[in-house]
């Protein structure tokens, strides 16, 4: 076949329009967003985070990298964890434009945003094609931290969840796994309700206290919250009665709930009441709890991963490496704790560039690194996260740390998420705290549930009903 | 007007408008705010008329920590004057190293409140904190007392804490004050057999009210607007049980972004501190 010139210019010319088309559709989102923040080049962003090890990524690792590739520089400003909602609600009264970016808890990105302090994403995720990378992002944090009444807000960027760490060593122990059996007729294994769990630790207690007991957890209020809103679902509890938003947090699954985590504290050791999170990874990582239930960083440093880094010389030398078993809390349904999205403020004067920024950091690409840096407290929460090789050979266990994660991604709970949450959260802190000062528990609930009706009132019931119906119709709201 | 008095005008007009411009415009802002409506989601700067004093009349929240600020500092305040007290009688007396002991008893009163609270919070720390050890050693058995949980240990708690950094303000104070007494007047009631007590009541304690009354109001009004100690140690917890005036404000005012209604509680909280200030400078006579 002879080809004339004009079919051979029309051909050469189709293949380039294909091939630059590809490269276009090939190009990741990371990749986009680097091209786009170039125009932008010798502008400052600030980003606004928690004070602690999260920011080491963005000062250490995202933040240069980033200026490197766009010459965006990335400032920093940190608050405690229970401050922040505060700051941000302050930046978006003053409106300075302090902050470009944000990370925002997502039970309360629905207040930030009736504040206005967020920018809607959506324009931007479309004229930068991130549709298809947040399709990676698990389901989870995909449908519950993102948006606010449709509209998105914010980029699902940390995948905290609750999970259960114990010493395989022990519950692997023939000689206490006869022991268990004969006295409670089941196997010892990670508890699958909260009854096994006062009997295995009862059981580690009283075989190898009080150099080992059975388990130990943070029970300062503000970590303890969570625990909570997960067990008193697990049991079946309810927060609200949805029709008239009555509290019914001191039903008697309520009641079940306080009572039997003071039985189980009896197994713990003594002065649990005033461990927060660095006291529970102490005793755990120096062998002293069996079992533990916290946030995923601990399932990485007790293994030892990280442990010759600089900024985790602070913490103490594992004893527990090699020996640490990871599985969901008793119940199945682990409470997503916190976490985090990056949003951009509604103050911040380079909104575009901003958001350039929380896409790149968001992408498959840069995440996965991001989730891998051992001293940063980003957790896994894409599906490649989960299923990424180098990942899951970091240490020996990662693959089971990883599998726990994502099952833990597809049963966990949500944060309770309202108008206001953060007073529900105040309310509900307190009530713990007067639970470890030995007041009456069905009085403590009482009052709690008078507390959150007065908050209710004074909100608007109809506007509460209706944010609540909102929370209480997604999935992992409660059990199924 | 007289040439005299315009000169004197003008030359005070700058720092009268500086002292209005922070004094006085905040104070009117507060009391406007107060009438408003301004919550974290609604900017309503209408006349709401008087419902958060209504709603702060029946906040039974406020009241409690009113309750407790006011006991804590009748119960803080004269153990911080009877300890400052006593150590400046101590350092009276000529001894070696006395500026260095001075110095080192002052070291806690320059400390960052929020330090102390944290430094004393873990003092106080079951796990890691010396105090049950050292209780241990005492009693011989093992300690395990909540300082920062248990109802009955926590206020005692923060009073160690707040005693330990404020006394030495009140030593010095105090310590000053007392080298200012006449020597010959003690020495004269000594001569003529006045017991310790009568030349104590008779004769120190008329010449070092002056400086004690400036120390305990400022100290009072420091114990009623206690806020740091507390924070770091307990967050006003178990509960509320340790919620001091300042803690709820900070709860309303920053955390929940009652604007109207904090500024309210704080209108109300200045016009009582005003009224008991100038009630105790007229009893102690020293507003002359």
């Amino acid at each position: 076949m002879k080809l004339s010139r004009r079919t051979l210019l029309a051909g050469a010319a189709t293949i380039g329009l294909v091939s630059s088309a590809s490269m276009a559709l090939a190009q990741s989102a990371a990749d986009i967003a680097v091209e786009a923040a170039k125009q932008f080049a010798g502008t400052e962003l600030t980003v606004f985070y928690e004070a602690g090890l999260q920011p080491l990524d963005p000062i250490n690792f995202s933040g240069p990298l980033w200026e490197e590739l766009t010459g965006i520089k990335i400032n920093i400003v940190e608050a405690p964890l229970d401050q922040m909602f505060t700051k941000i609600i302050q930046e978006t009264k003053a409106a300075t434009g302090a902050y470009d970016i944000l990370n925002v808890i997502p039970n309360q990105m629905p207040d930030l945003a009736l504040a206005g302090a967020l920018e809607p994403l959506d324009d931007y995720i479309e004229r930068y094609g991130y549709a298809d990378e947040i399709a990676g992002i698990g389901d989870v944090y995909r449908n519950n931290q993102m948006t606010v009444e449709g509209v998105t807000y914010g980029l699902a960027d940390d995948g905290d969840v609750l999970l259960m760490y114990y010493r395989k060593d022990i519950f692997e122990d023939p000689e206490m796994q006869s022991g268990f059996k004969a006295e409670f007729g089941y196997d010892l294994a990670p508890p699958a309700d909260w009854q096994q769990f006062n009997d295995i630790a009862g059981y580690i207690t009283k075989t190898m206290g009080p150099d080992v007991y059975g388990a130990g957890m943070h029970f300062q209020p503000g970590n303890f919250q969570y625990l909570f809103q997960e067990r008193f679902r697990v049991e079946g509890g309810t927060f609200f009665d949805a029709d008239t938003m009555r509290a019914t947090v001191n039903s008697e699954v309520g009641l079940k709930v306080f009572n039997d985590i003071l039985a189980d504290i009896e197994h713990m050791p003594p002065g649990v009441e005033q461990w927060g999170f660095i006291e529970m990874l102490n005793a755990f990582m120096d062998g002293q709890t069996a079992m533990t239930i916290s946030w995923p960083p601990v399932g990485r440093w007790t293994a030892g991963y990280g442990s010759d880094t600089e900024a985790l010389s602070w913490l103490p030398e594992t004893t527990v490496g090699g020996d640490v078993g990871y599985a969901l809390p008793p119940g199945g349904t682990p409470e997503l704790a916190i976490g985090f999205s990056l949003s951009v403020s509604s103050a911040s004067e380079n909104k575009e560039a901003a958001y350039l920024f929380a896409q790149w950091m968001n992408s498959e690409e840069i995440s996965l690194q991001r989730v891998q840096l051992p001293f940063a407290m980003r957790d896994p929460f894409r599906a490649s996260h989960y299923a990424d090789p180098e990942y899951r050979s970091r240490w020996d266990g990662a693959d089971e740390y990883l599998d726990a994660l994502q099952a833990g991604s597809v049963s966990g709970l949500l944060d309770l998420s309202l108008i206001q949450t953060d007073r529900y959260e105040e309310a509900l802190r307190q009530a713990i705290g007067r639970l470890w000062a030995k007041e009456d528990p069905q009085t403590i609930l009482d009052d709690l549930a008078s507390q959150w009706d007065d908050l209710t009132d004074r909100i608007g019931v109809d506007d509460q009903r209706r944010v609540y119906a909102d929370w209480a119709s997604k999935p992992n709201a409660y059990p199924n | 007007m007289s040439r005299l008095f315009e000169f004197r005008f003008i030359i005070l007009a700058p720092a009268i408008f500086f002292i209005l411009l922070i004094g006085l415009y905040p104070f009117v802002n507060l009391l406007i705010t107060s009438f408003q409506n301004i919550t974290m989601f609604a900017d309503d700067t209408s006349y709401s008329g008087f419902i958060h004093y209504e709603r702060l009349f029946q906040d039974g929240r406020f009241w409690g920590a009113v309750m407790r600020t006011l006991l804590f500092t009748l119960v803080a305040l004269p153990i911080q004057i009877a300890l400052g007290l006593g150590m400046a009688f101590l350092f009276l007396n000529k001894m070696p190293f006395k500026q260095v002991l001075i110095a080192i008893i002052l070291l806690p009163t320059v400390i960052s409140p929020i330090v102390a609270g944290s430094t004393w919070r873990l003092m106080f720390d079951n796990r890691f904190g010396p105090i049950n050890q050292i209780l241990g050693w005492i009693t011989g058995t093992d300690v395990e007392l909540l300082w920062t949980v248990n109802l009955d240990l926590v206020w005692p708690a923060i009073l160690v804490a707040d005693v330990w950094q404020w006394t030495p303000f009140m030593f010095l104070l105090l310590l000053t004050a007392l080298s200012g007494v006449d020597e010959e007047q003690l020495e004269a009631a000594s001569i003529d057999g006045a017991s310790k007590f009568r030349i104590f009541r008779l004769i120190i304690l008329p010449a070092i009210m002056p400086v004690m009354a400036v120390a305990i109001l400022i100290r009072g009004l420091d114990l009623v607007r206690l806020f740091d100690i507390v924070w770091t140690m307990t967050q006003g917890g178990p509960g509320t049980h340790t919620e001091t005036i300042s803690v709820y404000a900070y709860q309303v005012a920053f955390r929940e972004f009652d604007v109207s209604y904090s500024a309210a509680f704080a209108l109300i909280i200045i016009v009582v501190l005003t009224i008991l200030v100038l009630g105790f400078l007229r009893l102690v006579e020293v507003e002359r």
